[in-house]
């Protein structure tokens, strides 16, 4: 076991020194001297003494060689050097800012999970029953409504129409936990729902796919009650590729939550994104992504070693 | 297996959908007259009407002619895209997939690196470096997708390449590039196609989306995204103009979905709906069940008959009635898709959702001695019988057991689900029954999970598990087929044993198509063809002098039957012609006469009987057999 | 015999790697442990072992449809080791392969036309109006109707199908097929039927076969001589009558005590203990483990091939008993 979690966390670390190079690299192959192409704005170019200014500040003056080690040992220190806009610490931004994105992906996987898994248990049993029928197509609309468009209709019936909830904005718990927690439903709802398409349909497919097999015939031929049979036979062996997947679907729901975020004018991660973005401030953006890449990294290397939890076959191979 | 004609009705109107769909776009000219793009300030906002059938929008464009182009944008982007990284994505998961090799290395560990950034980062990113607009867009979105089809190509086409068919081109000479466009290629062309629609819905997904932060399409081309990032300022004065870009956005994208939905599910019958039932169908209430009075007799079949759920499907189980008794060994012996099988799981009550019964009544011995119809009792009290009174081993043992449990917990569970016991006597139980059925260093074992163990090992747990609540009757299902032969006779000597050993009579029901095998354990053996008992009776007569010329067929083409031929001597075999008929195309008249080397015209007349003999021990259904009864013969000499 | 075998092996090796062990020591699986026989022309070998035996990598490796060291591999005088991949390819035309399953051996896509074709257009055999009879000729042969040529496999039931293999790979003429449990996965009355059709096709064409099995009557009948495997070993080789009604390896005396038979009375040798797992061998013998009759020098030395009749070999050191 001891073993199994050490040889993970080596490929994960392994991962992370490909994704910094390869993040690292792009800037090197950009054509063009990348201080002019990242000040260009427009059609203009900017003046010579700013891209001088640039290149030393960004390190771009020494040998490439240099650039990548000193690139990765600052890196590994989570110093992520200062932005180009207003030559702040990109590294105590994102301290700032990670844990609101964080609060919005936890709440909305929390949603998701506790809606989807029994929804698609209960439709997987029954396959092709009138719940499945319902849901299913339900899952299917919904599957269809990109994060954005779902935000924005969001926001016009709650809170535009009905008013029921604030459209957006920002409150920090400690000031006002009651309207903090307001604020975080549309945002959590937004991203846990389309969360929940995947995770409904994947366990709908486990489910199905769990009930056909040899061992679950020989549990009814036990005499085990239908509800024992259903927990220990079917969902705990659907649970494995239920989680390894949700894993997976991270990494776009860390991509939806920019724009969830921005819709919601929630100052997490992607607003600091898009703003760098726009002024094309390439540390600050380079920042964010590797941080983000790192936290999806440190999610499914959770998540294999939960799976080998699960699973004495992942263990023993 | 999904027919053709089928497969096209099916894909009929999601094709349609998304065809309109992807056509009205690019049809804009014809439909309006308008410039997507000419502002008019005066007419901000300007409600629907005749000229202009959704009103203008913020800038007084026209908002029909908008979301026409737009969509032109949006989809040519997306497709154009989509299409690039499968050209390139099914090349390199191809090339991966077959030469395997370095080539395989770089395909899986390049999905795996681009699957780590959420696409829409990784796009943002080299926005921040070339800055927006649909060329970049394009480029983007291709370099993100295309690992995903190499990944997709690559497992797919491992698949296929580990086929016997593949391996049969590989063998007669076949060149590498003929086999791979002409037989990997095609074989993995569902899967891939599944992959494009779910990639093109991704890509329009992630176009609207920078489109909609302003970091897409650059206005003022207009397009689906920045539509909605334009109304959303006046969402409260004009609900239109943010309900009509999402709505295209959603149509369209649900128009590919359902399209990919549908051709999943045709493409793979088995992993989409499913069977519409519950796993299990209840067995059928009978009034007219016939009252066992014989102490001895633990369970009886009668007239059994199955259909499948379909309407107006012909039986698949026509006519069977079995006597099991307590110490004896009856054998159900028969080829593939004789029934043997639907027979024994019709006594558990674990008939599959798919099998209905429609006639004939099963009762069972309760150890307590009651006697009792399974037709008539709940889900509740058949759950009491299953595992405690019956027990079942089945063919499989590597996917009879859970691989996620250890042993103990799995046979503890099935101990405590009727015995109220703690879990250490339980356990302890458990041990002894491992030792019973042969399983050395028991207490240690009893804690491996199942894929530590060996087939032979994984079935002594399975019967070790089946005797746990001391049952009347076992049913064994192929229990040896997929074991070695070896195994098997060790297998076969242990249930001769605990046969033996069990205090209480146990009565064996033992399901096989090995005539080598029953003749070893059985007392009596029932043969099945097509649906129907054709012969039945104690094991040592059917088998020296069977009266059924299937049972006689079954017995000669065995080649341990001819222990004196030898092919290189130029000896042939004694082998019947034909194939068993499928329940739809049953012929008339006895089931077997198509095949049979003694048929007489009558035989197409009369579907015969299960004729007894004299002395009651054995019966055979058919007009040639000396128990056919003489009025049957005289119809048989009449036709002769 | 002739003097000059169709196909010559001398110990053929195979091993896989498994994983590590460690961070860089690699652990190899082996599978089959110098195996050594010859085919004659128009001579029937027949394989057998249990699972695990290696029997159908070694049909596989002499196809060189996996990699396999040996000292000698020659088929028709070649050389199989040392040959161009162009020369294996056109070697293809003379050594084929049937399989056991029926459903996975045929591509669902493919008409039975165009199956057959693929063989002969491999080699450029019966192009343009030679096509039609030939394909005629070939489905004929193995007892199938013409009409069936445009039939795609779903259409045909399992003894069909495994006819239509033997139809592909007889489409070539080849003078050598490797039969891998070509019947196993039929039904009795299908077997029967699909056996007389091998030997017929044997007796009318002289084609060597290697006969690979794990059911010792089907394999006697069928084969001149018998080969027995167990672990990647060879444990008996002779005439197939003899190895069969008179073994003289303990192994082969059990295999053939173990098979369920309505005729013989069952006097089974009692085999003990487990099936070694590969990982973790035996020394000496790698059956005396299980063996019966196993003595201390027994785990001493592997013991050689040995004359013990006509013919015929066994492995083992105790020629006192059987």
């Amino acid at each position: 076991m001891l073993a199994f979690i050490s040889r993970r966390m080596a490929a994960a670390v392994a991962m992370l020194l490909v994704i910094g190079t390869i993040i690292f690299s792009l800037l090197i192959i950009v054509p063009g001297d990348p201080a002019e192409l990242l000040l260009s704005t427009g059609g203009g170019s900017a003046s010579a003494e700013a891209i001088a200014n640039l290149r030393v500040n960004m390190g771009l003056d020494k040998p490439v060689l240099t650039q990548y080690v000193t690139f990765l040992y600052n890196t590994a220190r989570l110093d992520f050097g200062t932005s180009i806009v207003d030559n702040g610490s990109i590294s105590s931004v994102i301290a700032l800012r990670l844990p609101r994105t964080l609060e919005i992906i936890i709440a909305g996987t929390i949603f998701a999970l506790l809606l989807a898994i029994p929804a698609g248990t209960a439709a997987g049993l029954r396959a092709g029953g009138k719940f499945d029928i319902t849901a299913s197509a339900i899952n299917a609309l919904l599957t269809s409504i990109p994060g954005f468009v779902l935000g924005t209709l969001f926001i016009f019936f709650f809170a535009q129409v009905l008013g029921w909830l604030p459209a957006g904005g920002y409150v920090a718990f400690a000031t006002n936990p009651m309207q903090h927690l307001q604020m975080l439903v549309l945002p959590a709802l937004t991203v846990g729902l389309h969360l929940a398409t995947i995770v409904f349909r994947m366990t709908r497919a486990s489910v199905l796919e769990m009930r056909g097999h040899d061992w679950v015939r020989t549990a009814v031929a036990k005499g085990l009650r239908r509800k024992r049979v259903v927990r220990r036979h079917i969902l705990y062996n659907a649970l494995g590729p239920i989680i390894t997947v949700v894993g997976l679907q991270l990494g776009i729901l860390l991509g939806s939550t920019v724009l969830v975020e921005f819709i919601y004018n929630w100052p997490g991660l992607s607003g600091l994104l898009v703003s760098a973005v726009e002024q094309r401030d390439y540390p600050t953006v380079r920042a964010v992504i590797l941080t983000v890449a790192a936290i999806f990294i440190g999610i499914n290397l959770v998540i294999d070693i939960l799976s080998s939890l699960l699973d004495p076959r992942i263990r023993l191979q | 297996m999904m027919s053709v004609r089928n497969f096209h009705k099916r894909m009929i109107l999601p094709s349609l959908f998304l065809a309109a769909l992807i056509i009205i776009p690019f049809a804009a000219p014809l439909i309006t007259a308008d410039d997507p793009v000419k502002i008019a300030v005066r007419y901000r906002l300007a409600a629907p009407d005749l000229e202009h059938w959704l009103g203008r929008d913020e800038f007084g464009r026209d908002r029909l002619a908008r979301v026409l182009y737009g969509g032109q944008v949006s989809l040519t982007v997306a497709f154009v895209a989509t299409t690039i990284a499968c050209i390139i994505g099914t090349f390199f998961g191809l090339v991966g997939a077959y030469f395997r090799g370095p080539s395989e290395f770089v395909t899986s560990r390049l999905s795996d690196i681009v699957l780590c950034f959420p696409p829409i980062l990784l796009a943002l990113l080299v926005v921040t470096l070339f800055g927006p607009g649909s060329v970049t867009l394009v480029a983007v979105l291709s370099v993100l997708y295309f690992p995903t089809f190499a990944r997709i190509t690559f497992s797919e086409a491992l698949r296929v390449t580990s086929l016997d068919f593949v391996e049969a081109s590989r063998a007669l000479g076949t060149p590498s590039y003929r086999i791979v466009l002409g037989t990997v290629l095609p074989n993995i062309a569902g899967p891939l196609s599944v992959q494009y629609s779910l990639t093109a819905a991704a890509a329009i997904t992630i176009e609207s989306g920078l489109s909609f932060l302003g970091l897409g399409v650059v206005p003022p081309a207009p397009s689906w995204g920045q539509m909605i990032r334009g109304a959303r300022q006046f969402m409260n004065q004009d609900p239109l103009g943010i309900m009509i870009p999402c709505a295209a956005l959603v149509l369209t994208i649900f128009a590919i979905n359902f399209f990919c939905d549908r051709l999943r599910d045709t493409l793979d019958p088995k992993g989409a709906s499913g069977s519409s039932m519950d796993e299990v169908s209840k067995p059928k209430a009978q009034a007219d069940a016939p009252t066992i009075k014989d102490p001895d007799v633990v369970a009886v079949i009668n007239k059994l008959r199955l259909e499948t759920a379909h309407f107006g499907t012909p039986a698949v189980i026509e006519d069977v009635s079995l006597i099991l008794r307590a110490n004896q060994c009856t054998a159900l012996v028969g080829e593939s898709g004789s029934g043997k099988s639907l027979s024994s799981l019709a006594l558990m009550g674990l008939l599959p959702g798919a099998i209905r019964q429609v006639g004939g009544t099963l009762q069972l011995r309760r150890k307590s001695d009651e006697v009792v119809d399974l037709g008539f009792l709940d889900a509740r009290t058949l759950e009491d019988i299953r595992g405690n009174d019956i027990a079942m081993i089945f063919q499989e043992p590597m996917t009879s057991l859970n691989p996620i449990h250890k042993i103990s917990d799995q046979m503890i569970e099935a101990i405590t689900a009727h015995r109220p016991m703690s879990r250490s006597d339980a356990r302890a139980h458990a041990i002894a029954l491992l030792k019973r059925v042969g399983m050395n260093d028991a207490e240690r074992r009893i804690d491996s999970y199942p894929d530590q163990m060996s087939g032979g090992m994984r079935q002594r747990v399975m019967i070790g598990m089946a005797l746990s609540c001391e049952p009347r009757l076992l049913i064994a299902d192929e229990p040896t087929t997929a074991l070695d032969v070896t195994i098997q006779a060790e297998i076969i000597e242990l249930l001769q044993t605990l046969r033996q050993d069990q205090g209480n009579g146990l009565s064996l029901l033992f399901i096989s198509h090995n005539l080598g095998v029953v003749a070893d354990i059985a007392d009596r053996v029932a043969v099945m063809y097509s649906g129907l008992i054709v012969e039945e009776g104690p094991a040592a007569q059917i088998l020296r002098d069977p009266h059924h010329p299937y049972t006689r067929a079954l017995i000669e083409s065995m080649p341990s039957s001819h222990e004196e031929l030898n092919s290189a001597r130029g000896d042939r075999l004694p082998a019947i012609s034909g194939t068993p008929p499928l329940p739809s195309a049953r012929p008339s008249g006895c089931t077997f006469r198509d095949r049979c080397p003694i048929a007489l015209p009558a035989c197409a007349d009369i579907r015969p009987a299960l004729y007894p003999s004299a002395d009651g021990e054995r019966a055979v259904r058919c007009l040639r057999a000396p128990e056919a009864p003489a009025g049957v013969m005289n119809h048989q000499t009449e036709a002769a | 015999m002739t003097a000059a075998p169709l196909l010559d092996v001398r110990n053929l090796k195979k091993s896989y790697s498994i994983g590590r062990s460690g961070l860089f020591s690699k652990r190899s699986l082996k599978v089959l442990h110098d195996v050594s026989f010859s085919v004659a022309p128009g001579e029937v070998l027949g394989l057998v072992g249990e699972s695990g035996s290696g029997k159908s990598t070694i049909g596989r490796a002499i196809l060189r449809l996996i990699d396999s060291q040996s000292d000698v591999m020659r088929f028709d005088g070649q050389d199989l080791n040392s040959i161009s991949p162009v020369r294996m390819r056109s070697l293809r035309k003379q050594m084929q392969i049937i399989f056991q399953d029926p459903y996975a051996s045929l591509d669902p896509r493919k008409t039975i036309r165009a199956v057959l074709s693929e063989a002969l257009d491999a080699h450029g055999l019966h192009k343009g109006a030679a096509r039609v009879p030939r394909l005629i000729e070939l489905v004929t042969l193995v007892g199938l109707d013409p009409s069936f040529l445009d039939r795609r496999p779903h259409e045909f039931s399992g003894g069909q199908r495994q006819r239509i293999g033997i139809a592909r790979a007889l489409a070539v003429e080849p003078s050598f097929i490797v039969c891998d449990e070509a019947v196993s996965a039929l039904d009795v009355s299908i077997q029967a039927q699909v056996l007389n059709l091998l030997a017929d096709l044997r007796a009318k064409t002289g084609v060597s076969l290697l006969f690979i099995s794990h059911d010792l009557s089907v394999v006697r009948y069928i084969s001149d001589r018998v080969m027995v495997l167990y672990l990647g070993r060879v444990m008996e080789v002779g005439p197939a009558d003899q190895v069969h009604f008179s073994p003289k390896h303990p192994y082969t005396a059990a295999l053939v005590s173990a098979e369920p038979s309505l005729h013989r009375e069952n006097r089974r040798i009692r085999l003990t203990g487990e099936i070694p797992s590969p990982l973790a061998l035996p020394s000496g013998c790698i059956f005396r483990s299980r063996c019966p009759y196993a003595q201390p020098a027994c785990a001493e030395t592997v013991p050689p091939l040995q004359t013990v009749g006509d013919q015929h070999q066994s492995a083992c050191l105790r020629t006192d008993i059987l």
